[in-house]
């Protein structure tokens, strides 16, 4: 057995293994559900080492035929692409795991969920063959389905049925998609390698109608603007380790997917160009405007997503090496930065049963750490120089302006709302009068600080020293952008 | 040899000045107990710059040469354009700056009994050491830029001097007034720099000369008449003379050196250098003849009609330096050096005589003389001091105030407003206050949206108006559309399909679909 198959069975071991404890020993099944997620991010960052960064090919590769009649296989390897994914997941669901100690009812159920979703996801990120990639896809909509409507806020039921809805109403676009594309390919399989090879040879309309599919399918995790409806409840009403997972990866398996359809149809990419770009600016811009309006602290970080997400798919268009560079480090910047804000909001819920922005005042007084690294978070967040969003905002920057010149403008427009509502929050969280009720808020435990530290270090470190980052992913990047700059 | 060591006379007052500023910092020299050395340094330093000055005179007397021009180095270059570190030691400057000297050394140790226990002993010393330096670098240097520098430097000092009790507003606004009425000066002195640059290509003194033949008329007048503003100002004569009045503020000894013996000779000095630009142009010597005339009638009118023994002298040194512009205007620079030499040393025997006079007095003063009190309007005009002071408030003072109104009050009303600052009446400066306009807003309550989505400014508004449109659409359409619209739009087709499921189970539609199949088989 392959190491990458070891990895997406540990979670799922964890899982299984937690399922069968008796229920009421809480202490264990958290000890193990840490256990088994610590292992796979250990063994995940173990791969570090051996990744070789000079190759835009697959590595660490395994293939088992699975439906030969179909041309589906198991096929999972790792490149440039999906490695900075693995590890960026394997980081998150360990620290959102850490984070659920607020978890109090139903542990043994939930702990195993969260596994079983973390095994889904990496599977998403490691699949090298279409039918693999759509069933890991689906298979992480199980657990969130049962995560947000049993341990979410008052209106769960609703934000989980919205947003399988919308998610498998987009999946069917994406599958109608890979199966025009797998029809169109004479030699009827659906590795990716062989559909990226038929698929670039496909007529032009073709290519855009099968990338117009994938792109609804994709679009609405990641989110795009018309497609995100589903985004604002689910992010409020999951519990915060889930929203931990909501923005920091789950959004990245839309923006991922969708740099591995671009790699399948680029004419179609290419003549979508202008499209992707708008509704990117649009996504930009529209998010941050909602978000700086949002009392709600959940509901404003989750629309500081879709502005985000907007830099990622602006990158993506620009088709270049800037472009999906920034793209790339966007996602890696936006999961550190997302992750660290709703963990450090999830916290504070939890002291004060409040996310109305104006119940808070003055906590720098009686929560300093809290203050530090929130702070921290929120210059990630507008991508000041010297933190990872700065790198990627950059790239993107550059990117687009080689694409499309002066209207870059509306990303630093966008980036200049972001600073709006990243400034606007700090202030009224940690400054301003004091209030009895914010006395006896409580700072931040040993354990939690340890979370937030790894991703505010991450944060710093990315934006210092990007260029392990860029390393990692360069190689592929690379290949990407030659097969546009050909065109 | 002497020469090369000639960046020191300047260089040693200002070592003083630095000396007595840090050991003050540090708090060494303090207080009545720190007197004694402060003194010790401003007048070892005065005295040593002195004594090189005079090697140079001896040097000088004895070969029957003076050294000329001195070049030691280059300050800054730019382009084709350089300043160097120059100095003229020509007769002309030795003399003046011995003289300097010698009087700076003198004025040192009379303040050091005069201002005894004073509270602001250190400080005065170190401004004195500074001018002193700033002094000797204007006559010495080379160039106009290192006499720039010099020039500048004594503005200062004076504006530190005048204000030397600047507990006191008056003081503090005489020292303003003075320094901006210098400060006009100074931009003419900038404008002659640029325009010697520019036309010439140098700014070193004997450049000047040599290069004065070759310039147009108009071209040296031009240059020679940004230099010119420059002296007026310094020597205060007429439309600028009033400073020198207000000057009087700062302590007896300062005002013995700056206006009385030295600094308003700055003026003269920086002329007679300009002789070579000047001869060029008639226009500007027609222009110091004016000038000086003037300012001597004014010196000699005003100075008759005066009470106190310090605005007396005041006057009369201002008509004295009117009678030097006169002389240069007509041609006669010697006899102007020569008088501005022997009216210095005069003048600072009176200067620092005056707090004594009283006791040397042995007859009353004498009145207005008699033609004078016979002409009233002439009497009234002396005693308004020509009304040179209200004709610049009135001229510039008050226009440039109500302009400021003005600009303040459209950055506060439209700029500030535009931008989104708050005008200064808005802004919250203590927590009571904010408290209490809470309590007026009805405070924060649950489901108040407080103030976030609201901004000030255009901007801002354009921001909120935006955003509140988006808000509008993403309430409306995407979330209620997305959520209700979708699961009716689920529900309304699950009501269909139970509807088509309930017909089918009817028997007769059962046939009648079975029918169809094989109407369409068939």
């Amino acid at each position: 057995m392959g190491i990458l198959s070891l990895l997406l069975l540990l979670p799922l071991l964890g899982a299984i293994l937690i399922a069968l404890l008796p229920r009421g020993r809480q202490r264990l099944i958290r000890g193990l559900a840490l256990v088994a997620s610590g292992a796979t991010g250990l063994l995940a960052w173990s791969l570090l080492g051996r990744f070789q960064t000079g190759t835009a090919g697959l590595q660490f590769a395994e293939w088992v035929e699975w439906n030969p009649r179909l041309g589906s296989a198991y096929s999972v390897g790792l490149d440039g692409f999906s490695f900075p994914m693995v590890l960026l997941a394997t980081l998150l669901c360990f620290i959102a795991l850490l984070a659920s100690s607020s978890i109090r009812e139903r542990v043994k159920g939930y702990y195993a969920l969260m596994l079983l979703l973390e095994s889904a996801m990496l599977g998403v990120f490691m699949a090298q063959d279409w039918s693999l990639f759509y069933v890991f896809w689906e298979l992480t909509l199980i657990p969130l389905l049962f995560l947000i409507g049993r341990w979410g806020g008052a209106r769960r039921q609703q934000a989980a049925l919205n947003f399988v809805l919308y998610t498998m109403g987009g999946s069917v676009f994406m599958l109608i998609g890979l199966l025009v594309a797998f029809d169109a390919t004479p030699g009827h399989s659906f590795a990716m390698t062989d559909l990226a090879t038929a698929g670039r040879l496909l007529p032009e309309h073709t290519q855009v109608l099968i990338f117009l599919g994938l792109l609804v399918g994709f679009g609405v995790k990641m989110p795009i603007f018309p497609l995100h409806g589903w985004l604002p409840l689910a992010h409020v009403e999951a519990p915060s380790p889930v929203s931990i997972l909501l923005s920091g990866i789950l959004l990245k398996m839309g923006a991922y997917g969708l740099i591995r359809a671009a790699d399948m149809l680029p004419a179609a990419v290419m003549a979508l160009q202008g499209l992707l770009a708008a509704l990117a600016l649009f996504s930009l811009i529209y998010g941050g405007l909602l978000a700086w309006r949002q009392t709600d602290l959940k509901r404003m970080i989750a629309y500081s997503s879709v502005s985000h997400m907007g830099v990622v798919l602006l990158g993506i268009a620009a088709l270049n090496t800037a472009g999906l560079t920034g793209a790339m480090m966007q996602m890696v910047a936006h999961g550190l930065v997302a992750g660290s804000l709703f963990l450090l909001i999830g916290l504070l819920y939890e002291r004060t049963h409040t996310r109305d922005i104006n119940h808070y005042s003055s906590l720098v007084q009686t929560t300093p750490r809290f203050a530090f690294f929130t702070v921290l978070a929120f210059i990630g967040a507008v991508g000041m120089p010297g933190t990872a969003g700065f790198v990627a905002e950059l790239h993107a920057l550059i990117g687009g302006f080689e694409r499309w010149g002066w209207l870059m403008l509306l990303l630093s427009l966008g980036v200049l709302i972001s600073a709006a509502y990243a400034i606007r929050t700090v202030g009224r969280l940690f400054t301003g009068p004091v209030r009895s009720q914010m006395r006896e808020v409580q700072d931040l435990r040993p354990a939690e600080m340890l979370s937030a530290g790894v991703l505010s270090a991450g944060i710093l470190l990315l934006g210092v020293f990007p260029s392990s980052t860029l390393n990692l992913m360069g190689a592929s990047v690379a290949q990407l952008s030659a097969l546009f700059a050909a065109h | 040899m002497a020469e090369s060591l000639v960046w020191l006379v300047p260089l040693l007052p200002w070592l003083a000045a630095g000396w007595i500023g840090i050991g003050w910092l540090l708090g060494r020299n303090r207080g009545e107990a720190g007197e004694r050395g402060t003194a010790r340094v401003a007048s070892g330093t005065a005295l040593l710059a002195l004594l090189i000055l005079l090697v140079l005179d001896v040097q000088a007397l004895w070969t029957g040469a003076a050294p000329g021009q001195v070049v030691l180095g280059q300050w800054l270059a730019s382009g084709e354009y350089q300043v160097l570190v120059s100095f003229a030691l020509d007769g002309y400057a030795l003399l003046v700056a011995t003289l300097v000297a010698f009087i700076g050394l003198l004025v040192i140790r009379f303040s050091v009994n005069y201002l005894h226990r004073e509270a602001g002993f250190q400080r005065f010393f170190m401004i004195l050491s500074l001018f002193t330096g700033a002094m000797l670098l204007i006559v010495l240097a080379g160039n106009a830029a290192l006499a720039f520098v010099g020039w500048e430097l004594a503005g200062v000092s004076s504006y530190l001097l005048i204000a030397y009790a600047y507990q006191r507003p008056v003081a503090t606004i005489n020292a303003t007034r003075a320094f901006l009425s210098n400060r006009i000066g100074d931009a003419g002195f900038m404008l002659g720099l640029f325009l010697c640059l520019h036309l010439l290509g140098t700014l070193e003194w004997d450049g000047l000369a040599r290069g004065a033949g070759e310039l147009g008329q108009l071209s040296a007048a031009l240059v020679a008449a940004g230099f010119l503003l420059a002296a007026f100002a310094k020597s205060a004569q007429v439309p600028f003379a009033p400073w020198i009045a207000r000057a009087l503020e700062g302590p007896t000894p300062s005002s013995a050196l700056f206006y009385g013996a030295l600094m308003v000779h700055a003026g003269v000095y920086l002329v007679i250098r300009l002789e070579p630009l000047l001869m060029q142009s008639p226009v500007l010597l027609a222009l110091l003849v004016l000038v000086g005339g003037l300012t001597a009638l004014y010196g000699f009118l005003g100075g008759l009609v005066q009470t106190d023994v310090k605005s007396v002298l005041m006057f009369s040194t201002s008509a004295q330096v009117g009678l030097m512009f006169l002389a240069c205007g007509l041609g006669w620079f010697e006899l102007a050096a020569w008088h501005l030499v022997l009216h210095a040393a005069w003048r600072a025997f009176q200067f620092l005589s005056a707090p004594a006079l009283m006791h040397l007095m042995h007859r009353p003063t004498r009145p207005v003389p008699a033609w004078l009190r016979g002409r009233r309007w002439l009497h009234t005009a002396a005693l308004q001091r020509f009304w040179l002071d209200p004709l610049a408030n009135w001229l510039l003072v008050r226009p440039t105030q109500a302009l400021a109104r003005d600009v303040r009050a459209f950055d506060e009303h439209v700029v500030n407003r535009m931008v989104g600052l708050p005008a200064s009446i808005s802004l919250v400066s203590s927590l009571a206050q904010w408290e209490q306009r809470k309590q007026l807003k009805g405070g924060v309550l649950d489901g108040d949206t407080g103030d976030v989505g609201r901004a000030r400014g255009a901007a801002g508004h354009l921001m909120e108006w935006i955003a509140s449109g988006l808000q509008w659409f993403e309430e409306r359409l995407v979330l209620r559309g997305g959520e209700q619209g979708l699961q009716s739009l689920i529900q309304r087709l699950g009501t269909y399909l139970t509807e088509v499921e309930r017909l089918l189970s009817h028997p007769r539609y059962l046939l009648l679909v079975i029918l169809a199949t094989f109407v369409v088989i068939l």
